[in-house]
């Protein structure tokens, strides 16, 4: 109910005034759907520390809480991961930056789905035009809040800490929601197991790289060591999946450090794990990586000799990380070194 | 520096002054040639080379990384220097190069819409296209100046400038509307990092626009007299200007699709070599290619080496570089002013 849980007192009475005018509205509404509004008057509360700053400046957090409908009608979401979430979930989504949404989550929006923006921009008019019940942003969109707030409860569901625990969180917390906690509880298992056995397979592979190609450039991944957020999606192979790295000094940075055909062949990792950044955002059918790693000096490297160039799927790995049917995608990209 | 009689003493002055720029350009490109070769990630020394060893691998990652690394850094310096120096006798004009005429964003435009349009174009495709695109930059500029009333220095660049943030401004609407902002800044920013035997030959094109402009050289040089004394002295004008032309674009469009976008080197060298040797083309040029691929050459190594075994871009590095030379060379002519 609050915003600012540092002002009890003002709380107070702008409760009480909000509980009095929802019970002047639910006697003046439509008497035929009370049922379904008693069940909306739960709610489930969800705090993070939200960054106040902008994007480019020194991050401030403050503590917010906010309270979500249980079981929302209309849901509008800009991060993706959370889209394949509550679609695993079984839950639908109203509204979506729908060029943004990769083809195997089209299925979880609903028929009619509205475009809300794209992943860093709000169409604003379009949503408040739709009155969403919840709005679920993150990553990339998280600089909204404010503005998407005000049109309806807003959670922000950016990775904090580690993937994993992000994922258990949101999860657990899309789960509670959508009422659908025991689902939510039985993917996390299933994750987790299948993500230990990806580590198991991983730790047998021997050493591994992570590259990012785009532009027709390699940029050699780090692991986060902790960084979490941001710099994490280049390090999920190492950071979740266990890839022992074959250097460890790489400075964590969004999108890799730039290298040389020559650091390949000189480090010359067991397993070269490819992201196709050229691949997650332009032509559907392109595979730049695989042509720019084509030639004689990484014909020289162990992974090439041993067959062991794996290309991850970039939609998965880059765009969305994170969510139920991503993660499972991701997981078996790993697996396929095993068979 | 002695004394001499006062009818010699302009070209005694500035003598000296020229041998020993030539000489440390004629030494400087050799060393950092031989350098370049045996830096890098891999073991690549002449003690490694000598032994050839079991399996030869210095040597056939000489010939495959190195020696493309190597050539290409000194032809795109040489060949960007030239389109610098073409550019200033076309437009009469100190401060213009494709990077500050459009040309440079005109040529990047027609890359992403070759990207766009035709994903799978191969390199030399998407290269044909830059350099049409960067024709048409090239001749927009042109046009856009003659009708400026006031040629005076600074606006005829201030114009280019303008120009390519007009066009820059469309590609990055259309990259960012297509989700390619990051890969169009990723190729735009020059870099020699993933170049090797297979994907640097385009840059020999540029090394034949460089010829070409060494055989017109004469000519350029009566262009850069203006138009009414080029054609009273029976110059075919426009064929020299549409030579010119084609000789840009086609460079930029070359070093475009190998290195990406390389800041200030056509502006600075051109004008120090002017400040050494004076303003004849012919005289000019192989100073002017030799400066343009010193210059490249160190640049690179120096963004090999800062932070190896990873690199630092080598737009940034030209761009830091050649920002600084550029300020001093514009700090050296207001004094001289005085």
């Amino acid at each position: 109910m609050t915003l600012k849980p540092t002002r009890p007192l003002l709380a107070a009475p702008i409760a009480l005034a909000a509980a009095v005018a929802l019970v002047g509205c639910a006697t003046a509404g439509d008497a035929g759907t009370d049922a379904a509004e008693e069940t909306t008057d739960a709610t489930v509360s969800f705090s993070w520390d939200r960054n106040i700053a902008g994007e480019d400046e020194d991050p401030e957090y403050e503590a917010t809480t906010v309270e979500v409908p249980v079981d929302p009608e209309t849901i509008v979401v800009f991060d993706i991961a959370s889209l394949d979430t509550i679609g695993a979930l079984g839950g639908d989504v109203a509204g979506a930056p729908l060029e943004n949404v990769p083809g195997y989550l089209e299925g979880y929006l609903s028929d009619d789905a509205f475009n809300a923006g794209t992943l860093f921009e709000a169409d604003l008019i379009e949503i408040e035009s739709h009155q969403p019940d919840l709005i679920v942003i993150g990553g990339r969109s998280a600089g909204l809040w404010e503005d998407l707030n005000e049109i309806a409860p807003t959670v922000d569901l950016s990775l904090t800490g580690g993937f994993l625990e992000t994922l258990e969180r949101n999860t657990t917390f899309l789960g509670e929601v959508l009422g659908a906690e025991d689902e939510a509880a039985a993917a996390i298992v299933e994750l987790e197991a299948g993500i230990a056995q990806a580590q198991a397979v991983t730790a047998e592979a021997g050493s591994g790289l992570g590259v990012m190609v785009t532009g027709g450039e390699l940029r050699a991944l780090a692991p986060a060591a902790g960084e979490g957020a941001r710099e994490a999606r280049g390090g999920l192979i190492y950071d979740v999946f266990g890839v022992a790295p074959v250097v460890d000094d790489i400075t964590a940075a969004t999108h890799g450090e730039p290298v040389s055909f020559e650091f390949l062949l000189e480090h010359d990792p067991d397993v070269l794990w490819v992201v196709d950044r050229d691949a997650a955002t332009g032509a559907e059918d392109a595979q730049p990586a695989a042509e720019v790693l084509d030639n004689e000096i990484v014909q020289q490297t162990t992974a090439y000799a041993d067959d062991r160039i794996v290309y991850l799927d970039p939609v998965a790995w880059y765009i969305v990380f994170g969510g139920i049917d991503t993660t499972q995608l991701m997981i078996d990209d790993v697996l396929a070194i095993a068979e | 520096m002695t004394a001499l009689a006062p009818a010699t003493s302009t070209p005694a002055r500035i003598r000296p002054r020229r041998t020993w720029a030539g000489v440390l350009i004629g030494v400087a490109l050799p060393v950092l040639a031989v350098a370049s070769l045996f830096i890098g990630v891999s073991e690549v020394s002449p003690a490694a080379l000598l032994e050839g060893g079991p399996d030869g691998d210095a040597a056939s990652l000489l010939l495959l990384s190195r020696v493309p690394r190597t050539v290409s850094a000194v032809l795109v310096g040489a060949s960007l220097a030239i389109a610098g120096l073409i550019m200033q006798m076309l437009v009469r004009n100190r401060f213009v190069e494709p990077g500050t005429t459009g040309v440079t964003e005109f040529a990047t435009l027609g890359m992403l819409v070759s990207l766009v349009l035709w994903p799978g174009m191969p390199v030399f495709g998407k290269m044909g296209v830059a350099a049409i695109f960067g024709l048409v930059g090239t001749w927009v500029f042109l046009r856009v100046i003659r009708q400026v009333p006031v040629r005076q220095l600074v606006l005829v660049p201030l114009v280019g400038i303008m120009l390519g943030g007009i066009v820059g401004a469309v590609t990055a609407f259309v990259a960012y509307r297509l989700d390619l902002l990051q890969s169009l800044s990723q190729w735009s920013l020059g870099s020699f990092a993933t170049i090797m035997q297979g994907r640097y030959e385009y840059v020999w094109i540029a090394a034949v626009m460089v010829v070409v402009a060494w055989v017109a050289a004469d000519r350029f040089s009566v262009i850069g007299l203006g138009e009414e004394f080029a054609v009273n002295l029976g110059l075919d004008y426009r064929r020299v200007v549409a030579i010119g032309m084609v000789v840009i674009a086609v460079i930029t469009a070359a070093v475009l699709v190998t290195a990406g976008m390389i800041p200030f080197l056509g502006l600075v060298v051109p004008n120090i070599v002017s400040l050494i040797i004076g303003d004849n083309v012919r005289r000019s040029i192989p100073w002017v290619a030799g400066l343009g691929a010193v210059f490249v050459l160190a640049c690179d190594i120096l963004a090999r080496t800062l932070r190896f075994p990873y690199e630092i871009p080598l737009g940034v590095v030209v761009g830091i570089v050649g920002a600084g030379l550029f300020l001093w060379l514009l700090l050296r002519r207001g004094s001289r002013a005085h």
